[in-house]
């Protein structure tokens, strides 16, 4: 079920009653309800408040969020995704302000949750295009790196000192080698798809040869890259989508960042599509002290391709089955040869075969 | 038996038509969609001019780096491709192309094959020749 905020009068005057109790406030006058371009997997809506009384009183720019009526099985659900942002915030890394849960779905049929609207441009091919969105590139670079480094720092052990009270047991656990758990994974995905993939099982068989244990298991964002944070013409202003969140390589973060299909076109530029490596890498480990290690980097680079080439199978899969019709969902399928043509070319470089 | 224009050509005629005529008449909130029509339109276009030929070389080549392969010369090959994709799919994970020259042939086989679905998909991607 698909609530339109716009036309559905009855679902904003929930809305807004839920946000004046959760805001312990004695009105809350919603205005400017209009849809937001998502993903796949949630809906957003862009809307202004003005609360009337209470400590919070006064006008707020908020994103709603709220899951979609099909969601991919590997992401959590909006209630998980609150938690996460509570977390990324304790920890300094640059998020929308997470403000109020809703799990109630007699409020709108499904979770949601309120955030603080910011401001900036997120579409990576605009981005990539456009020098005068985001700031100089290797200061933008530099802070995505340092963002990074931020999220990395959560790990099993900070996490009760971070956000106590909070569980996260739904996030997916990790081995000491998060690289052989990807591939358990991943085979499990291809060997529920109809069509068999050998250059994907190439892929996967040469993660399977040269994986190595983790130097240690932290939180990994798992879709950090150009598309997902946002920037205005000065720098960046949030790291979006925390959906994917589990425990692994912090080196898997990084190649999938640096992996040539989110470079959008500007595949010189290795940081995704903005910089060179250097200014990238020279702010993750100047801010947590961890270095990195470019054959590890490599490896995660062959796995980025590989994921996504399984997801772009899964997501044409939804739309074979007919269990959402979409030309862009079909057309996602047809970008697996340019994924696995750079999977290829990867397992076949010096460093692919050096490893 | 065929009428003319054929499949491909009558695609392409349809393309031109959007991308000239209908594009510029789009919003453009839905200038995207009109685009992602257009890519569809090209890559049908690209395969309904292919024909069978480059089929029937896959499955021969498969054929030559599967052990007991059978017969691949007569019509049943067509049928025959996705069952030759899926062993060799069980060689590769079960480690039996890992090395020597097994592991060449495939990893030829393997280039060849993205090429040839690259050609319909996104022939600007293709690797400099």
């Amino acid at each position: 079920m698909t609530i339109d905020l716009a036309a559905d009068a009855a679902a904003r005057e929930r809305l807004s009653r839920f946000i004046a109790r959760a805001a312990g406030a004695r009105r809350a006058a919603l205005s400017n309800i209009a849809p937001l371009r998502g993903g796949a997997i949630q809906e957003n809506w862009s809307l202004d408040i003005d609360l009337e009384g209470g400590a919070l009183a006064g006008r707020y720019a908020l994103v709603l969020r709220t899951d979609a009526p099909s969601r991919v099985a590997a992401s959590h659900g909006r209630a998980q995704e609150f938690a996460l942002l509570r977390l990324a915030r304790a920890a300094g890394v640059t998020v929308p302000e997470p403000l109020w849960l809703c799990g109630d779905p007699a409020v709108l049929g499904r979770a949601f949750y309120l955030m603080r609207r910011m401001p900036g441009v997120a579409a990576g091919h605009r981005i990539v295009k456009d020098p005068s969105l985001g700031g100089p590139r290797h200061a933008l670079a530099e802070r995505l790196g340092q963002e990074l480094a931020r999220i990395h720092a959560v790990t099993p052990q900070t996490l009760a000192r971070l956000l106590p009270g909070q569980s996260f047991d739904f996030l997916a656990p990790s081995s000491a080698n998060p690289g052989l758990d990807r591939v358990q994974l991943y085979r499990r995905y291809l060997d529920d798809l109809a069509d068999p993939h050998p250059v994907l099982e190439w892929g996967l068989r040469w993660l399977e040869l040269h994986s190595r244990p983790a130097g240690e298991i932290t939180l990994v964002h798992q879709d950090f890259r150009t598309g997902n944070y946002l920037v205005d013409e000065r720098g960046l202003t949030a790291i979006l989508d925390w959906e994917f969140c589990a425990w692994g390589d912090p080196m898997s973060d990084i190649g999938w960042f640096c992996a040539r299909c989110w470079r959008f076109g500007a595949v010189d530029r290795e940081a995704g599509g903005i910089a060179a490596r250097a200014p990238f890498y020279r702010g993750y480990e100047a801010a947590c002290g961890r270095r990195i290690d470019p054959a590890a980097v490599h490896y995660w680079e062959v796995a980025a391709h590989v994921r996504w080439a399984v997801i772009a199978l899964q997501q044409a899969a939804r739309h074979l089955s007919g269990a959402q019709r979409s030309l862009e969902l079909a057309l996602t399928g047809r970008i697996v040869p340019e994924l696995e043509l750079e999977i290829l070319r990867l397992i076949d470089s010096p460093e692919g075969r050096a490893a | 038996m065929t009428d003319k224009p054929d499949a491909a050509a009558l695609l392409e005629e349809a393309r031109r038509a959007l991308l000239d005529t209908l594009l510029p008449l789009l919003p453009p909130e839905h200038r995207y969609d009109g685009l992602m029509v257009a890519n569809a339109m090209a890559i049908a276009a690209r395969e309904a001019g292919q024909g069978d030929a480059v089929l029937r070389e896959a499955a021969q080549r498969l054929a030559a780096l599967l052990p007991e392969p059978g017969d691949t010369t007569n019509a049943s090959w067509q049928a025959r491709l996705p069952e030759l994709e899926t062993r060799l799919a069980r060689e590769i994970r079960a480690g039996r192309c890992d090395a020597g020259i097994r592991r060449e042939a495939v990893a030829d086989y393997l280039r060849w094959s993205v090429v040839v679905r690259l050609r319909l998909s996104n022939p600007k991607a293709l690797p400099n020749p």
